[in-house]
């Protein structure tokens, strides 16, 4: 089954200025490749050349001077098995991860191929935002923005003439909590409300907070109004009050999938549920 | 353009259109043991290793991965040598149909040069991207438990 036709040559760069001469001068023809998923899944038929990331050794999950480096090819498995990914948060890191698509295609999906395409399903955007990520991208220099800015931003348009080279974010301490709530119809399926929070409590309060959903059906973004209402308060009180204030604050949805009641009532939900499973 | 793979050990070329998937090379050069069905990567009837790692070959482009090594279910055994896990998988039923079987059988194999004593949990988590409308995935999980006894007994 020849869905992409008109591909005419590929090329394999072992540097990323290369890969940005290369990607300059094919222009909208050219795509750039990291597992693939998206453009096999998805085909564009315009795409004539193709721009494989694979030689540019951006695979790795490394900490450096305490902030963890995810490279923009790393698959979902790499990171959930990588051992430094597995000692955050008790583990609920690797284990938010490992429940996302099938254990086929979490070899596939890739770090950077997700923030590229920010598919409004996407469970790693979602924990990307929760963990108040750094996108890392190059253009012929190096560029570093907040996750949640740079979503904000003409990102498609900047990622014509850039590449994302990782992802990073802060090594938290043991004071902080991290979890994920997915809603699926099945356990490989496509998540139909994701949430994820990453929270530093300390003396039972939450000191600082970070709240994130996505498949409103919308792109994943954070949750400010929830981050404000939770920051200062007593974790106990917190679990009584957040499902009523999230539940009538979600900036959710309808779709053919869930309607908008359904996606409210998960938000609060999952909003009470990822609380208490920091109080424990 | 050409494009060098190793499958099943052996060294091959091919001439391909730069924009097919590998499940399509692979068929069309008469690997037919990998069997082609959704085409989005859904159900894993289509998958192979791919330096040891099993994924979805109709999610991959082919050129992608020029020069990789490939490991189809023919690369584990054949009937007269068959591996432990083919072996199992027919001897606890786990072959009905048999379409979904090279594709399950081969993740099961990367999960146990991974994890040679895997839960069942483990198990689960390593095939579920492989779908059955057969079994019922009871006897899939058997098989593979089952594999793992004859491989300690050096089967």
């Amino acid at each position: 089954m020849l869905k992409l036709k008109n591909v005419e040559e590929c090329f394999y760069p072992e540097t990323l200025e290369e890969a940005i001469a290369i990607l300059r001068e094919k222009g909208d023809k050219a795509k750039v490749v990291g597992g693939g998923l998206h453009l096999t899944v998805f085909p564009n038929p315009q795409v004539q050349y193709f721009i494989f990331l694979d030689n540019l050794g951006l695979n790795y999950v490394r900490e450096e001077n305490g902030t963890v480096s995810i490279g923009a090819t790393v698959t979902i498995n790499n990171a959930a098995k990588s051992d430094l990914i597995k000692g955050f948060f008790n583990g609920n890191l690797s284990s938010a991860l490992s429940l996302i698509a099938s254990e086929l295609l979490r070899n596939q999906i890739t770090f950077g191929g997700s923030v590229a395409q920010r598919e409004p399903y996407s469970d790693i955007t979602t924990i990307l935002l929760a963990l108040d990520t750094e996108v890392v991208y190059f253009d012929g220099s190096e560029h570093t923005e907040k996750i949640d800015e740079f979503f904000e931003t003409d990102f498609r348009a900047k990622l014509k003439e850039a590449i994302i080279k990782e992802v990073r974010f802060k090594k938290f301490d043991s004071s902080y909590k991290f979890g994920m709530e997915r809603h699926v119809r099945n356990a490989t399926d496509i998540a139909l409300l994701n949430m994820a929070m990453l929270a530093q409590i300390e003396e039972n309060k939450i000191k600082d907070i970070i709240v994130s959903y996505g498949s409103r059906p919308m792109p994943a973004i954070r949750f400010k109004a929830l981050e404000d209402f939770l920051k200062g308060k007593d974790l106990n009180e917190a679990v009584k009050e957040v499902y009523s204030f999230a539940k009538e604050n979600a900036d959710v949805k309808g779709d053919i999938r869930r309607d908008e009641q359904y996606r409210r009532e998960l938000t609060g939900v999952f909003a009470k549920r990822l609380l208490e499973s920091f109080g424990r | 353009m050409k494009v060098h793979y190793k499958i099943n050990g052996k060294d091959y070329e091919f001439d391909i259109h730069p924009g097919k998937v590998l499940l399509d090379i692979l068929r069309e050069n008469g690997f037919t043991e990998v069997k082609g069905n959704c085409y989005m990567g859904t159900c894993g009837a289509c998958t192979v290793l791919i330096n040891g790692t099993p994924k979805t070959s109709c999610t991959v482009l082919a050129a992608q991965v020029n020069g990789a090594e490939i490991t189809t279910v023919k690369g584990l055994g054949d009937i007269l040598n068959p591996h432990p896990l083919q072996k199992a998988f027919v001897e606890k039923g786990a072959v009905q149909c048999g379409y979904c079987t090279p594709g399950t059988i081969l993740a099961a194999y990367a999960l146990l040069k991974e994890n040679s004593n895997p839960t069942d949990e483990d198990i689960k988590k390593a095939i579920d991207g492989n779908l059955c409308r057969c079994t019922g995935y009871v006897q899939q999980v058997e098989a593979i438990k089952y594999a793992i006894t004859l491989l300690k007994e050096g089967k």
